[in-house]
């Protein structure tokens, strides 16, 4: 298989799955509206939160979208930043401070996907 | 010193527009996943905290902001997908550009017509 196009120094990469995290979160994000605004009853308290989270499968699909969101925002900051940040210095720092923040947002966010329980369980 | 300084002159062809305005509400999403995402982290303190934190956000002025997050949702997804079909399909063609151009416009303003009215008709009825 030939993985030439992977090369980070291209941004082959970066173009391809901002493409396909895009799309996935347009579906994944109709979902979420549609459940959360139609079929939901509008208003959000912590029962109403904790039930649905308690299904397993709105934790591998919260788990994605939390996923996909993070990944499709860095890019995206990042392509900005190549945009406007000319010094190399500078672009490493703000780069590594949206990996961080990333990474953070994605463990906080997965333990609370994960230690939310059934309420009344 | 600097011999040369590049001038800047912005012809604001559709296309650019539409580029900046995926490049200014892309960053607006940022702001606003991370915003999403600190409201959720107080599921962790459990069903009186976070109910009397989600409270807060029950007002009309935190309502008409919704719509505005539509607004940006709304543009940032028909775009996005008229990028995607751009890269991969045939709207990138001259005559084809501007057509595809005006209809995701189009949808957008729908979206935000429809829905803003049926999100402002709930928020003032309650």
């Amino acid at each position: 298989m030939n993985l030439k196009w992977i090369s980070g120094r291209t941004g082959t990469f970066d173009w391809l799955f901002q493409r396909v995290s895009g799309v996935f979160l347009a579906v994944a994000f109709a979902v979420h509206f549609i459940v959360l605004h139609f079929l939901g009853q509008g208003t959000f308290t912590y029962y109403s939160v904790a039930e649905r989270l308690a299904q397993p499968a709105w934790k591998v699909f919260d788990l994605c979208f939390l996923f996909f969101a993070l990944y499709h925002a860095v890019t995206g900051m990042r392509l900005i930043v190549d945009d406007y940040v000319h010094s190399a210095g500078w672009r490493t720092f703000l780069t590594c401070i949206l990996w961080v923040l990333a990474v953070f947002l994605f463990f906080s966010g997965a333990v609370i996907i994960f230690s939310i329980k059934a309420p009344g369980a | 010193m600097k011999a040369y300084k590049p001038k800047r002159h912005y012809r604001w062809h559709p296309g650019f527009i539409a580029w900046l305005l995926h490049r200014l509400s892309g960053v607006a999403l940022a702001g606003y996943l991370l915003l999403h995402l600190w409201v959720l982290q107080n599921l962790a303190k459990g069903p009186a905290e976070f109910d009397q934190i989600m409270a807060m956000f029950d007002t009309l002025l935190v309502k008409v902001m919704e719509i505005g997050l539509l607004g940006v949702v709304a543009y940032h997804t028909i775009n996005g997908l008229r990028i995607v079909f751009m890269d991969f399909g045939p709207m990138a063609e001259k005559e084809k550009y501007i057509k595809y151009l005006a209809g995701a416009f189009a949808v957008v303003a729908i979206i935000i017509i429809v829905g803003g009215a049926s999100m402002l008709s709930h928020a003032l009825s309650r």
